[in-house]
Order: C-alpha cells, then structure tokens, then sequence
C-alpha cells in the first residue's frame, strides 16, 4: 500500500545574513494512514521545521514532500493554501485561536473557508466535534474565557472540522497542566483509533510515549526510531542524543 | 544613561527605513497642509496692507473744482505738518474710450515718465509709460471689466469728438482705486506731453492731489484742515484709503470665508493623520518596548527613546513639509489677491516657520507620549510574546450581523477589525471624511457657480445690455432705443442718494419701463404696483437697518432738508452691488423728495438671437455717439476661477491626507494581525482572501466615512455659501449638486481607502507562517 506522507531526501537551510543553518539535512520518510507518530529531539534538531513542511506552512530547499496525491513541491502558495484547508489540521502549543471569535466559529473557520459545504452542515459538524470533545456547553463563548486545556480541544475540533488527511500537533501538551496534557492526548489517540493519521512534535516523553511510534530527530537527521509505550525508555533515548 | 537612549533611537530611525520614512512623510505632509492652512487664514488683508505700503500709497485723495482751486493752495496744502508726502497735482480728464467692442467712461491721469514716489503703481504686466511716446498704461480693473491686456489699442474720444488710438504698453494696479465707487472711472495713464496731444486746452483738465499722512488715521481731520484752507466748495470729494482697503478686504471676503473654512479642515486633518500614525506606530513596537525593559530600560528611558525618535524624524520632515507649503501657498494666495486686484508675493516669514514647527513638534509630542507611556507600562512577558494585538473584544454587532447574513467569513473578519481598535478606527474615518466633506464642497461651489452664470437673474442681472447717456434727453433716449433691433423691452433708471431718519445714507433705483418682461426674482414678497408707493429692497439693506417685508421707509435726499418721502417695502431681491444695500421703486414715486429725477441707465432685454453689432451700430453710429452701450459679459471672475483651483487642490490634499492615514492604518493592522494572519493562513486562508481581508477594513471605513461625509458635506456647502451670499446681500443661496456626482463618491471613496490598503494587504498575504508563529 502507498504511504500516506511520503518524505524523500527532505532539506532545509536557512540563511541568516550570511550565514546558512542546516535545520533539514537529507531526511526520508513513509507515514502509512492511521499512523501515529510522535517526532522528538532538543532545539535546533528540526523537527518543527519537518512538520512546517509536511503541513504546507514552509517550503523545502530540495526534497519531496507527498501528501495523499499531492506533491507539495509543484504547489504555488494558493495551491499551498487549499491544500492546508482541505488536507491539514494543525495544532498549536499556544492554541491559536481567533479571540474575537466565538469558540462555535473558531471551530467553523476552516470549513466555511473551503466553502464546501453549506452552513448549516458546517455548524452541526462543528457541534458534534465540540460535544465529541466535551466543551459543547462552550460554543457561545470567547476563547479567552476558557481554560487552556479547553482552548487546545477547540483547537483540535477546528483542525478536524474539514476530515483532514494528516493531522499535525506541534506541542500540543507544551502550554499545559499535565492534568490537561493527559486529556489532550486521550482525544489524540481516541482520534487515531477511529484512523485519523497524527504526526506529533514533543519533547515531552510521556507525551511521546502515547504514539504507536516515535523518531528522534538529531541536527537535522533522524537518527532513531521506537515503538511508543514506555515513557522511561523514551526519557532515556532522549538523553543519550545529547 | 542618555548615550544608551540614543544610541536606541539611532538604531530605530536607520534600522527601519520603511517605516521612518513613512513617519517622514506623513508629518511633512501635515506640515504642508498646516503651512498652507495658517498662511491663508492669516493672509486676507495683507496683500492689500502690503501692496499700500509698498506702493506709499496716498491716505487721501482730494479732488478739487478746477474753477476754484489755485496753485498756490496746494501748495499750502502739502505745507501742512501732517502732510509727509504729496503726489503733487495731478491732472485727468473723464472720457470716453472704445475697448475692444466697448466703449467705456474712463479717468485719463497724466503721469511722470518716473514712476511717482508717493501712490506708485504696480506694473502687472508690461511696462512704465516712456518719454516721447504716444502710449497707454491701463489699469488692471479695465482687463478685468474689458478683457484689455498689453498690446491691445485703446480710442480715446477727443473733445471734438475724433478717436485717438493708443497702444497699451502695460497694466498697472492703483492702491487707491475704489472698486465699489460707482463715480470712480478706470484709470488710463498717459503721460502729460500725450495728455497735450488728445487735450491740448489744460483749462479742462481737472486737479486731484494725494497725500501721505504722518497719522493715516487723521483723513477726516486733514480734510477738515484743507477745506478750512481754500475757498467753499474747492474740494469736490474726496478718497479716504481706509474706505479703499474696506472694500478690498471685503472683496476677498468671498475667499476668505471659503478658504477660512478649508483652513480649519486641513489643521484638523493635519493633527489627525500625525496622531493616530504616531500612535499605532508606537503600539506596533510593543515588542520591542517589552525587550527594551527586560534588558533594564527605566520607564523614563523607554519614553525618551519614543519621544526623541519622532522628534528627530520631525526635525526632517516639518521644514521639507513647511517649503512644500510655502511653494504651494501661491495657489489660493493667487485667488485672494485677485479679488483684491493686486498681486501676490509669498514671503518666507519667520513666525510662520516657526508656529508650524511648534504646532507640528507639539502635536508629536503630545502623540508619541501617550503611546509610549503605554507602551512603558505593558507587561514584560506578555508584549515579548506577542507583541501589540488589538484587545480582546467580542465580535461588533457589524460583524455578528454580516455573519448572520451569510457574508463570507472573509468580510466577516475584515468588519471585524473595524471595531478591534475604535479610536484608530475614528481617527481614520474622520481623516477620510474631511476628504469627502471637501469634495462635496468643492463639486456643489463648481455647480453652483454653472448654475449662477447660466441664469445671472440669480444674481440680480435681469437684463441683457446697459445703455448710458450723456448728452442726449431722456426722450431722445427712449426713442433711440426703442427704433433699435432686438431690443425686446426695456426700463429706465435714476440713482438717488438718499437717506434715512437716522442719518443712514444709500441710494435708490428709481425705475420705470416695462419692468414685467424682465425676470426679476423676488426673493420674498412681490414686485411694486406701478406708480405706487412700494418698493423692492435689497437684502443688505433689510439686514443693515434692521427691517423686513412690510415695514415703512421714509427717505430724504442726501444732505437736504426736503420733505421725506415714504414706500412700503413690498419684497425683497438680490442685489449685485453695495452689498445688497439698495432700494428699488417706481421713478413717479420719487418726484416727492427729487424734484426732477432723469434717468441716465437703461436696461435692455434682447431677443435671444439678437445681433449686438447690429444694436452697435443703431445706438452708437460714431465715435462719438452719445449713448454708450455695454452687453452683460457672463464669463466668471479670475478670482472666482482661483477660488475654485484652490478649493479643489485643496480637497486633493484632504484626500491625500486621507489616503496617508489609511496606509498607514492598513499598515499597523498588518502588523497587529501578524500572529492572527499567520494562524489564518494555517487554516487555508489564501492570499488573495488575506489581501480582501485587510482591505474590507478599510473599505467599510471609506464607505462609512462617504455616507456620513456626504450629509455633512451638503450642510457644510449651505451654511458657508448662505453665509457669504448673506454677506453679499443677495439672501439665501440655493446650492445646486449634480446627485449622479454624490453617488459615484462612495465607489470613489471605498476604492481610495482600498487602494490605500492594498500594498499592507499585499505584504500580509506574502507573510511567512513560520516566521510569523516562530515568536510563540
């Protein structure tokens, strides 16, 4: 069977002046749909930078990036731009929410930019994702007004909104009580087990630990690869990267 | 301390060049517009002050009975101690000159071949009269009565009636040349070997002398001297210079209350764009702010830092915006000093450098120091993070209604950021509203305008030529007119100067003729009954002596103790000169107070495809015919042409203000939505949509500000031309707008703020994600 994302020989270098950073350097990768994976490694290894890419949010310097049918390398920035609304669900450390929104239409916000569909199929499939999600009581109200753990999961219902393809996490659990981090990742795995695909960024073990499989990330290089589940193995391997 | 500050504010001026020069800019714009609002305003008299001084002009003319007055008189006259200076005699004689197609009654006045010290004149246009040349300096009033200019040729009617024709070698102003004295002629100059030549017996020439005084106020008490000096009734009449300057200053009333008006709207779009750029500006550098005090920067410092930047950036964009002000002040300078016949010379004035630097320094300052002291007092952590957003808020009641009527969310978002910061919101409406108030302005004054010279009956112009005699009967007159071709009807007039109980002195319109084919607007009330005791009266005249419709006048003639006679005033018109301070009656009714009064003026109205050569030549078959005949020109003053550039360049400049204001907004928009942009853009928002995002913001602000601006525009228009028609005492004036004009304003205006926003919107849709959301 074909891979869902399918990395090829991915870099990336940044210039500073003039000063070129490496943050990719030659990375290959097959995530198969359903996968979860959860990408690991310190600051600067670059695992950000491949989920920036593999979500459309930045390009590569050489490298193909292929997403279902689409080769992220061929698409313009409008192209680009669809593809995230159509193919992508992003979640952020630090929610990203519109705050003078309601939680009801941060959670509409993709959909009715794809115009797919019509409002009133959009709002009873935002209200299904926020009552799936336990905030349904939430929808009138302004994302400043709830806690951070309930503003993650009206992020989670926005990134889910249009059936993404991938679902894509940077952090989810960085900005969190680890009472809240706990429930973030049930909804994460709970999402997986229904066969949504996740590729997640953590430094955080346990929270790597909740993936089928988690990549270590080392200056640009995958240098490892495990099996999620035990949160000490994981702790560990992190360590003897540095 | 003060080194870190500055070394702080160096970095900030040269390390964002876009945005300083942006900041350039805009306050040199608003120094512009500043320099040019202050000159206006304070501008009105001094070209005619200026002009006088410069030119020594004489504080009074003294016109004498040639029969009585005797050399040696005048010069005890100049003798006198008040005297300072002294044209010395002046001779002139009152003829007749062909101009063109007309003929007109002129003063011909023997100059030196040197231009005189005392009452100079002011070559407009070609040169000083020469030694041994049969030549003519005109004054300028005849280019703007006849449309004469250097070069042309005038005849001049010689006693025995031959025509003498000159070249015009220039077109001088003369200081104290009354525009409103009806029995001041135009002035030609000659000198006095070409006064000889056209009239060679100086028996007939008559004798005026203009004097200086050591107190230019004292020309009653002068006149009372001199008369005191020769014998009774030497003095014929007199020109007091203050009655002069009146009437100029009056003359240019029209501009100053037109460009008074505009003046005010550009101080206040002045304050405007600089405030609300400055702030926003500050607000965007929160960030920065926050890092500033993170690394020790004291409060004091952190505003030094804000406050110094923008006075640097003052110190080079008010004396650029302050010579772009003076080189653009000609402009409506220009059409001040046309009403008031002279010309302008913009001077470089030390105060007015100053008052705009002050102003302008002043205004940034008080704007720089508001932000930065809130920017100084932002919590650390937060403004590091994130930056200057615009507050938390609910969604408007705007952008919850567009929601609800299924407008995309993109326009959704875009209304949204109306309200997100509502006091820049204002401040940027009202910029783009004071635009749209002057373009409404300026198109109801240019139709308005098309309007009165279309129909001069709005003006009190009801007929179609004027007829003046000289020699000829009354009778003889009528008769003569009445065998010309095309002359459908006509009326007869006597001026009277008259006046009131209480010593007020006017004149009156004492007509007869078949005044019901001339289309006379009365305003209020009606027209007189014939050979009835009524009367029409001016407005100027009801306001000045404080009556109405209805109300009894009873009239003497002017310094005579006859018995009054006495009219019901029966309605009103408007009336073109003196301010409107005339009375119309029927010619019977004055025989009470003047025992024979003759018509000297006829008014004709002529069929509409009348022939004026054919009327030409049936009243004035000679030279020196004795009825003199003038068609009603209909073309508009050069200072009302000026008045109109100037008003329109000034509404440009209101706009382009506006537009400024708006980029900048878009701008600082942009910059407050970045992180906003960036999750958008995550979210699958395209460039394009991000592009009609920022711009729906600025859109809804032109739209709102147009439909708001409109109303307010009209009633602007209304008040300011009432105002001045009020003045002019014709009574209220009805402003005329094309309404197809008015509709295309709100396309015009959303596109201006659009256009304005769209190089924000541009950059905003090129943003990079990652580096937008890498500050997280």
């Amino acid at each position: 069977m074909n891979p869902l994302v399918e990395i090829n020989a991915l870099r990336k270098v940044y210039r500073t002046g003039n000063v070129d950073f490496e943050a990719l350097r030659g990375i290959s990768l097959n995530v198969s749909a359903g996968d979860f994976i959860a990408i690991m490694g310190h600051s600067g290894s670059g695992k950000s930078t491949m989920l920036h890419i593999v979500g459309g949010l930045d390009t590569a310097t050489s490298g193909t990036v292929t997403v279902g049918s689409h080769a992220l390398h061929d698409l313009d920035e409008t192209a680009l731009a669809r593809f995230r609304r159509h193919h992508v669900g992003f979640i952020f450390q630090f929610f990203n929410l519109v705050d003078n929104l309601t939680v009801q239409s941060n959670v509409e916000l993709p959909a009715l930019l794809a115009h797919r569909q019509d409002r009133r199929s959009v709002r009873r499939r935002a209200a299904d994702l926020l009552d799936r999600l336990g905030i349904a009581d939430q929808a009138p109200k302004h994302p400043w007004e709830l806690s951070g753990g309930q503003q993650q999961r009206v992020a989670i219902a926005r990134a889910l909104i249009n059936n993404p393809t991938v679902l894509l996490a940077d952090e989810p659990t960085g900005n969190l009580d680890s009472g809240s981090s706990q429930e973030v990742l049930t909804i994460l795995r709970e999402f997986n087990q229904q066969g949504q695909t996740i590729l997640m960024v953590t430094h955080d073990a346990i929270s790597a630990a909740g993936a089928q499989q988690i990549l270590l990330l080392h200056d640009g290089n995958i240098v490892d690869s495990m099996i999620g589940g035990d949160a000490s193995q994981v702790a560990q391997r992190l360590t003897r990267l540095a | 301390m003060m080194n870190a500050v500055w070394q702080k504010i160096k970095a900030d001026t040269t390390g964002r060049p876009a945005m300083s020069f942006l900041i350039v800019i805009t306050i040199m714009a608003a120094s512009a517009l500043l320099t040019l609002a202050i000159a206006t305003l304070t501008n009105s008299a001094a070209p005619y002050d200026t002009s006088f001084e410069a030119l020594h002009g004489a504080h009074i003319w003294v016109y004498f009975d040639r029969d009585r007055i005797r050399t040696r008189d005048v010069e005890r006259i100049e003798a006198l101690p008040q005297i300072v200076a002294s044209t010395g005699i002046q001779y002139s004689v009152r003829t007749r000159a062909a101009i063109g197609d007309t003929r007109v009654w002129v003063s011909v006045r023997v100059l030196p071949t040197e231009m005189p010290l005392t009452n100079a004149l002011l070559i407009q246009e070609g040169r000083f009269l020469a030694a041994n040349r049969a030549e003519i300096l005109g004054s300028n009033d005849l280019h703007d009565l006849c449309n004469l200019s250097t070069g042309e040729v005038v005849g001049i009617t010689t006693p025995a009636g031959e025509r003498v024709d000159l070249p015009v070698i220039g077109l001088a102003y003369n200081p104290t040349w009354d525009t409103y004295r009806s029995s001041q002629s135009p002035y030609l100059y000659v000198t006095e070997e070409t006064m000889r030549m056209i009239f060679p017996d100086d028996d007939t020439w008559e004798w005026s002398l203009g004097l200086r005084l050591a107190d230019p106020n004292s020309v009653d008490d002068v006149l009372n001297t001199i008369e005191g000096l020769v014998r009774a009734h030497t003095v014929v009449s007199h020109t007091d210079w203050r009655d002069v300057r009146e009437a100029a200053i009056f003359g240019a009333q029209l501009n100053f209350v037109f460009l008074g008006a505009f003046s005010a709207f550009a101080i206040a779009a002045a304050v405007l764009v600089i405030a609300s750029s400055i702030r926003s500006t500050v607000l965007a550098q929160f960030r920065q702010i926050g890092i500033l005090k993170a690394i020790g920067f004291s409060h004091r410092q952190i505003v030094f830092v804000y406050t110094g930047q923008y006075l640097l950036l003052t110190a080079v964009g008010c004396p650029l915006g302050i010579a772009a002000g003076i080189a653009l002040a000609p402009l409506p300078m220009r059409s001040v000093a046309a009403s008031l016949s002279t010309t302008f010379e913009p001077a470089v004035r030390p105060w007015l450098i100053g008052s705009v630097l002050i102003i302008i320094s002043l205004v940034v300052l008080l704007a720089t120091l508001r932000s930065a002291r809130q920017g100084a007092s932002v919590n650390i952590i937060k403004a590091i993070a994130i930056g200057a957003e615009a507050p938390r808020r609910r969604a408007s009641w705007a952008a919850r209604w567009s929601s609800a009527l299924g407008l995309p969310m993109v326009l959704n978002l875009g209304i949204n950021d109306v309200s997100a910061r509502p006091a820049r919101s204002l401040m940027t409406g009202l910029n783009l509203m004071l635009g749209v108030i002057g373009i409404v302005f300026g198109l109801a004054l240019n139709t308005t305008l098309d309007a009165y010279e279309k129909d001069p009956s709005l003006l009190g112009i009801v007929y179609d030529a004027v007829v003046t005699r000289k020699g000829y009967s009354d009778s003889r007159t009528r008769r003569t007119i009445a065998g010309a071709p095309d002359v459908l009807a006509y009326y007869a007039e006597d001026i009277i100067d008259v006046q009131n109980a209480a010593g007020h002195t006017f004149q009156i319109r004492a007509i007869e003729g078949a005044l019901d084919e001339f289309p006379f607007r009365i305003t209020a009330g009606r027209l007189f009954n014939p050979d009835s005791q009524e009367a029409l009266a001016g407005q100027g005249l009801l306001d000045w002596l404080g009556m109405e419709v209805g109300d009894w006048i009873s009239l003497t003639l002017e310094d005579d103790d006859s018995l009054p006679g006495t009219w019901q005033i029966v309605g009103t018109y408007p009336e073109p000169v003196n301010a409107g301070q005339m009375l119309m009656v029927n010619l019977s009714s004055v025989e009470h107070i003047h025992w024979e009064p003759e018509p000297r003026t006829y008014y004709l109205k002529l069929a509409p495809d009348a022939s004026s050569n054919a009327l030409k030549a049936h009243l004035e078959p000679r030279e020196d015919a004795d009825l003199n005949l003038t068609m009603v020109g209909q073309s508009l003053p050069d200072t009302v042409i000026y008045l109109q550039l100037a008003i329109f360049a000034l509404s440009a400049i209101l706009v382009g203000i506006a537009l400024i204001n708006v980029f900048n907004t878009s701008l600082l928009i942009v910059r407050e939505k970045l992180r906003l942009i960036g999750v958008l853009k995550t979210v699958g928002m395209t460039p394009r949509q991000v592009v009609a995002m920022v711009c729906t913001s600025t859109g809804v602000l032109g739209i709102l500000a147009t439909v708001v601006g409109i109303p307010l525009g009209l009633i602007f228009t209304q008040t300011v031309l009432s105002a001045v028609s009020r003045g002019y005492g014709f009574g209220q004036v009805q402003i005329s707008i094309r309404p197809t004009l008015l509709l295309l304003l709100l396309p015009l205006m959303g596109g201006i703020s659009v256009a304005g926003s769209l190089i924000p919107g541009l950059r905003a849709a090129r943003t990079s994600i990652v580096r937008v959301l890498r500050y997280e």
